[in-house]
């Protein structure tokens, strides 16, 4: 059993949770997850490490409430417990001496970037971040991400900077500057329709640009083939070989976005894959 | 008449071979597509009886040869015979500790039925029944006793895994007074049969009172723990345990690498058993994880998994479902009475074809499957057949939901995290008879060295682990195998 430590509220359906998992704790880097098992009869659901203290033994993750497990992990009060916690899963993000690096998140991403640009910080990069959200009001988490980046922007569709309401006008922007202000690598851990986006804006620039990518798991530990995705023409497993992947080597764009939206329910799915209406972010 | 029968004669007679096997009884097809509940409801004590009367109690014992652990079957079934089914109970449990699963899931059309006497004559003691009946028996009067424990060792083993290889491990070393601790990735042990094969042929009942047992002997079961992740194997040796035992299977699904295999409603076999076994899905909402599928579902593939998958498909109300198999029905490696279910059950076989491509419906769902047909060779020196494809005999099935069962391999997490630790080039982890591996203090069974073979290998090649591991934890251990470097 898995008890909850803490629980804060974040913006409208964005919550933090802190559980005591120590085995995580201990071995957690920036950019893994964890999955959790509400109860006996739950779902496994991913969710990004967006802290954890390894002598403490406590791990902490951001969440949007989406759907059902969501929800009900919404009502969870300090105390309770969560009946499974399994991780640290996946590959840390890769981390070193860049040199200008651009990140872009929304949804729980400006959280769960947190400890991947504590860590680009640390090996002395430059670092801006682009952060979009629906609006003001749903935008959080602005503090973290100030302090670990040399720049913010934000994009919402009410920030009033002329600039475009989007993430990507803001990404075209200063990419209109490189090569005079190089940019030396892009790390998104955003909606899947932006990183796709972003992926096309960076490539004929050749600027490395590596990506989050967060398709349907089960077991998370490469035994389903449920987050499979096309990386060079060969099969992947998101859960062990990502979930970071170079953007400009991922294949079937098309299949990943479909795919996401396959479980979801059929108003979502008449919406066509807008990111902007899509209940995901 | 028979008052007239000389003695010699009057036994003779008694030695008529009885070639009725008695029958399985079994829900009939049409209620059992409706429903996850057990297919074969298993023999009542008459049954039971008149089945082990068939018995000819050979004294060559065939059928023992043919049981990788070596049950003592002509005992076993001798003791039902006299209706004493404690003694048969504890027969069983003198090679087997897993009797109920075994008597379920083996292969014993090319076990120790086939190697049975009446085999020749085409039927062969319906050992598995019996052993299964006997296993229900002691379960479901709580018959099951707990072995008395040997005195405390003072060792402490890890045990990786919990499946089938897992679970003998454990049980075993306990039982010899070893401190164990068992580690699961998962949230459930039982491994395969937890996850993979259907509560319509092992309900997991019965599996997870395998894994109490197992617990009750002291055993320490941590779920939720992935070794390779939370401690590498150096990390278990060097703090904390004298020896370790690598039973993590072979869970990694293979694809058959065709275009279009990344579209959506394409599973692989072990993501739908997953869904639908481990976590319930035909339960949806009750448990939480749902399951997509269309109406017109295609299997890929002849094995046991291809069977689940089906069978899980028609009841989980698809209007048809179809195999793909590249060979015929003879090569089939499922199991004959599996085979005959899913046949029952209004499976559609489609042999001596493959996939070679899958096509999208333009909104990136799979709508058709274009196959081609195959032929296959004359035997070669293994007398295995090969299948060959047909030159401009492709043709096209129509499906929607697609299961890719083709087999698996070993999971390369806890062989890349070890890099001292031998493997051959399919990701099998290489042992010697006795189980052991290139890395010192390190033994291994089950998928994870066959790279995918039966619930019974797995066990028979963790209890000569077992037995190994033993001699070494209670020998001047040092002087056979130094520790590691
Ligand atoms: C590696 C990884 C890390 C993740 N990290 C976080 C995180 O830090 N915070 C967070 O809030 N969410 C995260 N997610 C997504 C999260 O797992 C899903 O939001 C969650 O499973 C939804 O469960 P639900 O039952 O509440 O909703 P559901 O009813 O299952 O889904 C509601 C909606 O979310 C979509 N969805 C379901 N599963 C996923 C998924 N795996 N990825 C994307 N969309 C999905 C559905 O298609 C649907 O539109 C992560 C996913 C992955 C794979
Ligand atoms: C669908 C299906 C149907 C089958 N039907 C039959 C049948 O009818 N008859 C038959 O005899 N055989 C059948 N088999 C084969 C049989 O189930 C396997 O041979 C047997 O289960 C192998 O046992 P094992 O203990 O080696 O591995 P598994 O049963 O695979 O157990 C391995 C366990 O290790 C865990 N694990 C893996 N990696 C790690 C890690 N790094 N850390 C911690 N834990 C880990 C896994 O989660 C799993 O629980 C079937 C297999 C499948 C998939
Ligand atoms: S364990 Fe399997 S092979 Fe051995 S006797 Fe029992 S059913 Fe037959
Ligand atoms: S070979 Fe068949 S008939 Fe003979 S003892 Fe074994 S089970 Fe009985
Ligand atoms: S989630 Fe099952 S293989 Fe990645």
């Amino acid at each position: 059993m898995f008890p909850i430590i803490a629980k804060e509220e974040l913006g409208p359906s964005v919550f933090r949770l802190r559980v005591r998992a120590p085995l995580i704790a201990a071995k957690a880097q920036p950019g893994q997850f964890l999955i959790v098992v509400l109860d006996e009869k739950g779902e496994r659901v991913p969710f990004t490490l967006s802290d954890w203290d390894a002598e403490g033994g406590t791990v902490d993750f951001v969440f949007l409430v989406v759907g059902p497990t969501t929800e009900k992990m919404a009502r969870l009060q300090v105390g309770d417990t969560i009946a499974h916690c399994v991780g640290p899963l996946g590959r840390p993000s890769h981390v070193d001496t860049f040199g200008h690096v651009v990140c872009l998140v929304s949804g729980y991403g400006i959280a769960a970037m947190v400890p991947v640009l504590r860590a680009l910080k640390g090996k002395d990069n430059q670092i801006t971040t682009i952060v979009q959200a629906p609006d003001k009001k749903r935008l959080f988490g602005l503090e973290a991400l100030k302090e670990w980046s040399d720049k913010v922007l934000v994009a919402t569709s009410d920030n009033g900077n002329g600039k475009g309401p989007l993430a990507s006008d803001q990404l075209r922007h200063l990419l209109a500057e490189h090569p005079n202000q190089p940019i030396h690598r892009v790390v998104a851990m955003c909606s899947l329709c932006l990183m796709w986006v972003v992926t096309e804006l960076t490539r004929p620039l050749r600027i490395p640009t590596f990506l989050h990518m967060t398709p349907i798991m089960v077991d998370g530990t490469g035994m389903c083939g449920a987050c499979r995705l096309q990386v060079e023409g060969t099969n992947r497993f998101a859960c062990v070989h990502g979930p970071e992947f170079d953007g400009h080597k991922i294949g079937s764009w098309d299949v990943l976005l479909a795919r996401r939206c396959s479980y979801a329910d059929e108003n979502v799915l008449q919406q066509s894959y807008s990111c902007r209406t899509c209940s995901q972010w | 008449m028979s008052g007239s029968e000389k003695p010699q004669e009057r036994a003779k007679s008694k030695k008529k071979v009885n070639l009725n096997r008695v029958p399985m009884p079994k829900q009939e097809p049409e209620e059992r597509i409706h429903n996850f509940n057990e297919v074969a409801r298993g023999y009542t004590f008459e049954m039971a009886v008149e089945e082990a009367r068939r018995c000819l109690n050979c004294k060559k014992r065939n059928c023992e040869r043919g049981c990788p652990v070596s049950i003592d079957i002509p005992e076993f079934i001798a003791a039902i015979q006299k209706g004493d089914l404690e003694v048969a109970a504890s027969v069983l449990k003198r090679k087997t500790s897993l009797p109920g699963i075994c008597g379920r899931v083996c292969p014993q059309e090319v076990q120790c039925e086939k190697a049975c006497t009446l085999s020749k004559k085409k039927a062969p003691v319906a050992i598995g029944r019996l052993e299964r009946y006997v296993a229900d028996w002691e379960r479901l009067h709580n018959m099951t006793t707990i072995p008395e424990r040997g005195a405390p060792t003072g060792k402490r083993v890890a045990v990786v895994g919990s499946g089938p290889a897992g679970l003998t491990v454990a049980a075993d070393l306990a039982i010899l007074g070893h401190e164990v601790t068992m580690f699961e990735a998962l949230h459930v042990a039982g491994g395969v049969l937890a996850y993979g094969i259907p509560e319509f042929r092992l309900p997991k009942e019965i599996v997870q009172q395998e894994v109490e047992y197992v617990k009750n002997l002291g055993v320490e079961l941590l779920p939720d723990t992935v070794i390779g992740i939370n401690f590498s194997i150096d990390e278990l040796l060097n703090t904390r345990y004298d020896a370790l035992f690598l039973g993590t299977g072979a869970g990694l699904p293979m694809f058959l690498g065709v275009p279009g295999e990344d579209l959506n409603m394409v599973y692989s076999a072990n993501e739908f058993l997953t869904r639908t076994n481990l976590m319930k899905a035909y339960l949806y909402p009750e448990y939480a994880t749902p399951i997509k599928m269309g109406r017109k579902v295609t299997v890929i593939g002849g094995g046991n998994v291809a069977m689940d998958a089906a069978r899980c498909a028609v009841r989980l109300g698809a209007d048809s479902v179809t195999v793909v198999y590249r060979r015929s029905r003879q090569e089939m490696p499922a199991r004959l009475e599996e085979i005959e279910n899913a046949e029952e059950e209004g499976i559609v076989f489609f042999f001596l074809a493959t996939p070679i491509a899958m096509l999208s419906d333009g909104r990136a769902n799979v709508a058709a499957l274009e196959c081609i047909r195959m032929a296959l060779t004359e035997p070669d020196e293994s007398g295995r057949r090969r299948p060959v494809p047909i030159e401009g005999s492709e043709f096209i099935i129509e499906t929607d939901t697609v299961i890719v069962s083709l087999g698996t391999s070993p999971n390369p997490l806890i062989a890349s995290t070890t890099p001292d630790l031998k493997t051959s080039r399919w990701g099998t982890v290489v042992v010697d008879e006795k189980g052991r591996t290139s890395k010192a203090r390190v033994w291994a069974g089950g998928d994870i060295i066959s790279g995918g073979a039966t619930v019974i290998s797995a066990m028979g090649e963790a209890r000569r682990a077992a037995s190994a591991m033993h001699e070494y934890l209670t020998s001047g251990s040092k002087k056979i195998i130094p520790p590691s470097a």
